[in-house]
């Protein structure tokens, strides 16, 4: 069923492909209103880009759904295992570093994420709900001493 | 023995042909690997926009919100975060469309339109990630850089959808009999 | 029903509101750094009141200081010539009669009126000096028992009945300090800030919608050895022997003298102390640190008898003890030893 749709989809989509192929030609090129939606796009991208060379993380934290499962010093070599939806994520913790070593996941992005080190860093494995955020030097805003 | 007898109209046969297009488009953009999540050129956006051209809002919407349903039944992925992940974006791209009805179209090309929506499903999926999937702050260093393949990506398909609607003759009447 | 217009407006409005400024002003003020963060408030507002607060701050540090010319070393002068009743400022009057009742309560741990002693040990100079200190001097100035007990408060003015007193509100003025600063900043408008005085920080409202958050210095590390959230109107502050101290042959001398034995105090490496919302959390937040710092064995008694809600103390041999209330909030920056947790 699902095979007979795609090809037909396939189908559909070559012969469109060939007319744009040929609609290429008539461009007008982009209007004044379109310069302008760019700009304003460039804008709020600039505005909310994270900041720029992220210090260098000590600690990261794993989230599982929301939940904290714990925080972690990247100062050493362990392997965490992580219950999520779809079953166990492996974090991988070593020199510094951490990533994602297993997942359970489908598409396996996460892994693909490779190696983190720097404070503010992120990463996902968003169909098992597990999160990795690097920490930086400060996880406060003041300091009590 | 009844039978109930629905009058399936012109305009229902293409929008179910231009919903059929739409998930071979996003099945084909799913066959390929890509970078990052989220890095995606949603050229299955091409079609709802046109649509919204061709046949105006309510035809892109439901184009739109069937691709999305119908791509999780096909992939398996029906009420997973994936799908829901994909609801929001079009939800959000939807929302946007709507207002970019408004701006006036001897300034504002189909690219603006393409560009806007695009960035407006990035913005609707993050806002899931940080309120549902992964409720942190962190979650919103995800949203410049998506935004800027959602502004590359909403550029060339805004230019392929003005060269289609360049290209195609003047919209003709769809019959509503 | 709104237009499509109107919505691409108030889309805007949304949009720029989500950034509402924020500033950040340091500067050093008793003889320490003082830091203002103001969240949420147009950016020209959040520097006239940390101006304003700073103003305040400076009138209060030439009030009170300890061993430049001031009101304090004025009433000092008085008190060792035996010239009295002092007619004091209503200000000095009120901290000071605030700063007795403390002094009681804390069973004459924290006292202010030791100013002798702490210049005896060479912390009345800028900067301090190492300094070889016979042990005859201190049982000179111990065998007099100057305390916070010989004031006397009257309409005519202060008397001390003891002239051996020498006050020094070290313990008490950056404190004091964030109260002020903190309904300075409440009367000027602002709703979110930090303010930061040598390591005493007290809260106003929330940091971008969550609570502040106040890392806890390690003792003997760079860098933070716990982080809580600090929510509106709390206060924290910390004593350690790592701030104001000086080595001698081997040995750590800290500006916190213990008042039994007129030596620096040996039993602590650091002390801290959470305060919940209260008229005077910010002093509290300063003098409630300085009984437990010197007597840590005593913690949970006096930090009852000082209203703390949570403490933290790591000992002279960098053992950990802490209350519950202290553990359920706090998250760990840097694996600590001995741990244990006390009702």
């Amino acid at each position: 069923m699902a095979d007979r749709g795609a090809w037909s989809a396939c189908f559909t989509m070559m012969q469109w492909l060939a007319r744009l192929k040929r609609g290429f030609q008539h461009i007008d090129g982009l209007l004044v209103g379109d310069w302008l939606t760019i700009a304003l796009c460039l804008g709020l991208i600039l505005l909310y880009w994270p900041e720029a060379s992220l210090g260098q993380a000590k600690k990261c934290q794993i989230r599982q759904g929301g939940q904290v499962i714990g925080v972690y010093d990247l100062d050493q070599r362990r392997r965490i295992s992580v219950k999520g939806p779809l079953g166990v994520s492996v974090v991988q913790i070593q020199q510094g570093k951490v990533r994602f070593s297993q997942a359970p996941c489908h598409n396996q992005y996460c892994l693909q994420q490779g190696w983190l080190s720097h404070a503010g860093e992120v990463a996902l494995c968003l169909p098992n709900q597990v999160s990795i955020i690097l920490l930086g030097e400060r996880g406060f805003d003041s300091l009590a001493y | 023995m009844q039978s109930i007898q629905f009058k399936i109209t012109l305009a229902d046969r293409q929008i179910a042909g231009l919903t059929v297009l739409a998930i071979g488009l996003h099945m084909i953009e799913a066959s390929f690997p890509s970078p990052l999540p989220g890095v995606k050129p949603g050229i299955a956006n091409i079609v709802v926009l046109f649509v919204l051209y061709r046949f105006g809002f309510a035809t892109a919407a439901s184009v739109s919100l069937l691709r999305v349903f119908a791509s999780g039944l096909l992939f398996g992925q029906l009420f997973t975060p994936t799908f829901f992940l994909s609801l929001a974006g079009a939800i959000a791209s939807l929302g946007v469309l709507w207002l970019a009805q408004a701006l006036p179209r001897k300034a504002f090309s189909a690219v603006s339109v393409s560009v806007l929506a695009a960035m407006a499903h990035i913005f609707g999926q993050v806002c899931l990630v940080r309120l549902w999937l992964i409720p942190v702050p962190q979650a919103w260093l995800l949203l410049s850089p998506l935004w800027l393949t959602a502004l590359l990506f909403g550029i060339s398909n805004g230019l392929m959808i003005q060269a289609l609607l360049n290209q195609l003759a003047p919209p003709h009447q769809p019959s509503t009999d | 029903m709104m237009n499509r217009w109107g919505w691409i407006f108030s889309l805007g409005l949304l949009c720029s509101a989500c950034q509402a400024p924020s500033t950040h002003t340091e500067a050093y003020v008793f003889g320490t750094l003082v830091e203002i963060q103001i969240d949420d408030a147009p950016t020209a507002q959040g520097q006239r009141a940390s101006n304003a607060v700073l103003a305040r701050y400076q009138a209060l540090h030439r009030q009170l200081h300890a061993w430049q010319p001031s009101e304090l070393t004025a009433l000092n002068q008085a008190i060792s010539a035996g010239q009295q009743p002092f007619k004091a400022s209503p200000l000095l009057r009120q901290v000071l009669v605030h700063a007795q009742q403390l002094s009681l309560q804390s069973n004459g741990l924290f006292n202010p009126a030791l100013g002798r002693l702490i210049a005896l040990w060479g912390f009345h100079q800028t900067p301090y000096q190492a300094t070889i200190v016979a042990p005859e001097a201190v049982q000179a100035v111990m065998s007099q028992q100057p305390s916070m007990r010989a004031l006397q408060f009257s309409p005519a003015g202060i008397t001390s009945n003891n002239t051996a007193v020498q006050l020094d509100l070290g313990g008490y003025a950056k404190g004091f300090a964030l109260d002020e600063g903190r309904a300075i900043l409440q009367s000027m408008g602002i709703q979110h800030a930090l303010i930061n005085i040598g390591g005493n920080v007290i809260a106003l409202g929330r940091h971008h919608g969550r609570p502040w958050r106040v890392g806890i210095q390690h003792p003997r590390q760079a860098g933070a050895l716990a982080a809580l959230d600090l929510p509106d109107g709390w206060a924290i502050g910390t004593s350690g022997d790592y701030q104001r101290f000086y080595l001698q042959d081997g040995k750590r001398y800290c500006h916190i003298l213990d008042p039994n034995t007129g030596y620096p105090a040996q039993r602590s490496q650091s002390a801290t102390v959470l305060i919940a919302p209260q008229p005077h959390a910010g002093v509290l937040s300063d003098v409630a640190s300085k009984p437990l710092f010197i007597a840590p064995k005593h913690a949970a008694l006096f930090a009852q008898q000082l209203g703390v809600a949570a403490w933290m103390i790591v000992d002279a041999q960098g053992h950990l003890s802490l209350n519950q209330a202290m553990q359920a909030r706090i998250t760990w920056l840097t694996a600590v030893r001995g741990q244990r947790v006390l009702p």
